[in-house]
C-alpha cells in the first residue's frame, strides 16, 4: 500500500468521522491540532483513498491538501536566535515548513554568529543529527557564508538545505563539498516576509526541502525499513500508557526512519524495547532505542530489513 | 527612504548592499528615527570585516513645553484648565504637575482635560511654559541601538560617537588599528559633507 501525506482542515463538528475513516482505511494520523473551532489532521493515507476522504469531508466543510512533509522532523538551524534579528527569518522558515506538514525544531546555536568565531558544539551537532534534514538559515554575505559554513556543518550527516541572501548559483559555487539543497534570495531581513517575491522564495524552499526528502525516501526504499514509523507510532500510542500523560503536541513524533518518543529514557526505555509489535516481534528487534539529545526523550532509529530480516 | 536627505549603502557585494539598504530602512522606520537622521552613509566590507555608519542628525526642535501640546485657559475660579491635544507627553506632564503642585490639586475629569487648582496669586498662563521633555535625551542611545541592530551580529568590537549633530559607528569582528578606523571614518564623513 502506498501512503501519501495529506493535511485535512475542517471544523470540529463531526471530525471524528474523518478520524475513524482514516483509521479504517488503514491510514495514520501523525498529528492532530484542535484550534478553537478548527481541526487540522496531518495524516498518511492510502493513495487510492484520498478522493474518498475529500468527498466525505466536503459536506463537513473540510478540505484535503497534499502536504509533502507530513511524517518528517526537520531542524531549522540558525546561527543565532538573538533579539538582534527580530523579527527572525528562521521563524518564517519554520512556520512555512510546518504548513507543509513537517514537525520543525529550531536549533539556535550558542556561538554561531561571526565568520571567524562561529562554532558548532557537540550537543548541537548530535541534536541536529537526530533529524531527517537540517535547514541552515544563513545570512547576507557570500564571504561570510563561505568562511563559516564549513564550521557549522562539521559532523552533520543528515541532508542539509542551505538558505542565504546570495542567489542559489552563488551558494552552489561557494559551498564545497556540495550540500543537498540550495535556496537563494532569503537572508537576514528585519521584517516579516509578506511581499509576493519573498513568499515565492519560501515556497521554493519548501519545494527544495521536499525534493531532498524524496531523494532520502527513495534511498531508504532500496533497503526498506523493518517497520513503518507511522505504524510503530500507532503501536506505541496503543500500548504505552505513559505517552498519553505528556503535554507535548506530538508525544510521539514521526520521522522518515525513526521516532522521537517524548517520555523519559531512564524510566521507559526498557519497557519500550520489549513492547510487542506483532507475533512476538518486539520494538527492540526492529529498532535501536537510544537516548535523545533533546531533554531526556527516547529516540528510535528503525533498522532496515537487511539488518533484521524481519518485516512487520 | 524619502525622509532622509541622503541615504547610501556601499558594499563590495551587490546583493548584500541591496539587503542592507532594506534592513537599515526597516530598522530606522521601526525605531521611529527617520525624522531624526538627516544623512546616513553605510559602508560594509565583509572581507575585512568592517561596518561603518556615518551621518548627521537633525535638530529635534528643542524642549517640549506644555503649550506645544495643550491649550491652557483660566476659568472664573482661577483654576487652570488644560485641554490636551496630543497625549504623547501626558504622563510625564502629570508627574511634573503632581510634583510641583501636589497630587490633590490636580484633577483629570476626562482623558483630554486636566484641571490644576493653583495657589492664590499664581498666573494660570505660566503653566504653559513648564518644560515636560527633552527629545535630545536618549537620542544618542536610540541611535546607537539602531545602528547596532543594523550591523551584522558578529561585529562585537565597536566604536561609537555622537556630538553636535554628527555621528559615526564602526564595528568589526576583530580589533582594527586605530588609524585605519580614523581614516575610514573621515573618508566616509566627507561623503556626507562633514569633517570632524
Amino acid at each position: 500500500m502506498i501512503f501519501v501525506p495529506i493535511t485535512y482542515k475542517g471544523g470540529v463538528y463531526r471530525h471524528d468521522e474523518i478520524v475513524d475513516l482514516i483509521e479504517d482505511l488503514g491510514g495514520y494520523i501523525v498529528q492532530k491540532h484542535m484550534i478553537a473551532q478548527d481541526v487540522v489532521l496531518q495524516s498518511l493515507v492510502p493513495k487510492d483513498d484520498v478522493d474518498l476522504i475529500r468527498a466525505i469531508g466536503r459536506p463537513l466543510g473540510g478540505e484535503v491538501i497534499l502536504a509533502p512533509l507530513v511524517g518528517t522532523e526537520i531542524a531549522v538551524v540558525s546561527p543565532s536566535l538573538e533579539i538582534h534579528h527580530l523579527p527572525h527569518s528562521s521563524c518564517d522558515v519554520a512556520e512555512y515548513l510546518r504548513r507543509a506538514g513537517a514537525k520543525t525544531n529550531m536549533v539556535g546555536l550558542a556561538r554561531g554568529f561571526g565568520k571567524r568565531i562561529a562554532n558548532l558544539n557537540v550537543e548541537e551537532r548530535d541534536t541536529i543529527n537526530e533529524h531527517d534534514l537540517a535547514v541552515y538559515v544563513l545570512g547576507n554575505f557570500e564571504t561570510c557564508i563561505e568562511e563559516k559554513f564549513p564550521t557549522l556543518r562539521r559532523g552533520i550527516h543528515v541532508p542539509i538545505v542551505i538558505t542565504g541572501a546570495p542567489p542559489s548559483d552563488a551558494l552552489k559555487r561557494i559551498i564545497d563539498p556540495p550540500v543537498e539543497g540550495y535556496v537563494g534570495g532569503m537572508g537576514r531581513c528585519m521584517h516579516r516576509t509578506k511581499k509576493p517575491e519573498e513568499l515565492s522564495t519560501l515556497d521554493a524552499m519548501v519545494e527544495e526541502v521536499s525534493r531532498v526528502l524524496d531523494e532520502k525516501r527513495a534511498e531508504i526504499a532500496k533497503d526498506p525499513l523493518s517497520v513503518s514509523p507511522a505504524r510503530l507510532m500507532k503501536v506505541i500510542e496503543e500500548k504505552m500508557e505513559a505517552v498519553h500523560m505528556v503535554n507535548h503536541p506530538t508525544p510521539v513524533t514521526v520521522q522518515i526512519a525513526g521516532l522521537r518518543v517524548k517520555i523519559p529514557y531512564e524510566i521507559y526505555a526498557q519497557d519500550l524495547r520489549f513492547l510487542e509489535i506483532e507475533s512476538g516481534v518486539t520494538v527492540g528487534d526492529v529498532a535501536e532505542v537510544l537516548p535523545s539529545k533533546m531533554r531526556n526523550y527516547i529516540w528510535l532509529r528503525i533498522k532496515p530489513f537487511s539488518e533484521t530480516n524481519i518485516m512487520v | 527612504m524619502a525622509a532622509l536627505e541622503y541615504f547610501e549603502v556601499e558594499c563590495v557585494e551587490e546583493k548584500g548592499r541591496e539587503v542592507y539598504e532594506q534592513i537599515a530602512s526597516d530598522v530606522l522606520l521601526d525605531l521611529d528615527l527617520v525624522r531624526v537622521v538627516d544623512k546616513l552613509h553605510i559602508f560594509i566590507d565583509p572581507r575585512v570585516p568592517v561596518f561603518v555608519a556615518v551621518g548627521t542628525t537633525r535638530r529635534s526642535g528643542g524642549l517640549v513645553r506644555i503649550r506645544d501640546f495643550a491649550d491652557v485657559n483660566a476659568d472664573e475660579e482661577g483654576r487652570a484648565v488644560l485641554s490636551i491635544g496630543d497625549e504623547t507627553y501626558l504622563a510625564p506632564m502629570l508627574s511634573i504637575l503632581w510634583e510641583r503642585y501636589g497630587k490633590e490639586y490636580i484633577d483629570q475629569p476626562d482623558r483630554f482635560s486636566v484641571v490644576v487648582h493653583l495657589p492664590a496669586g499664581e498666573d494660570p498662563r505660566a503653566i504653559e511654559d513648564i518644560v515636560v521633555a527633552d527629545p535630545e535625551e536618549g537620542l544618542y542611545r536610540d541611535l546607537i541601538y539602531a545602528l547596532q541592530i543594523i550591523a551584522p551580529e558578529g561585529f562585537k568590537v565597536r566604536r561609537e560617537y555622537h556630538a553636535g549633530g554628527v555621528f559615526y559607528y564602526v564595528a568589526s569582528e576583530n580589533t582594527l588599528p586605530e588609524e585605519i578606523v580614523e581614516t575610514l571614518v573621515a573618508e566616509k564623513l566627507k561623503l556626507v559633507g562633514v569633517t570632524l
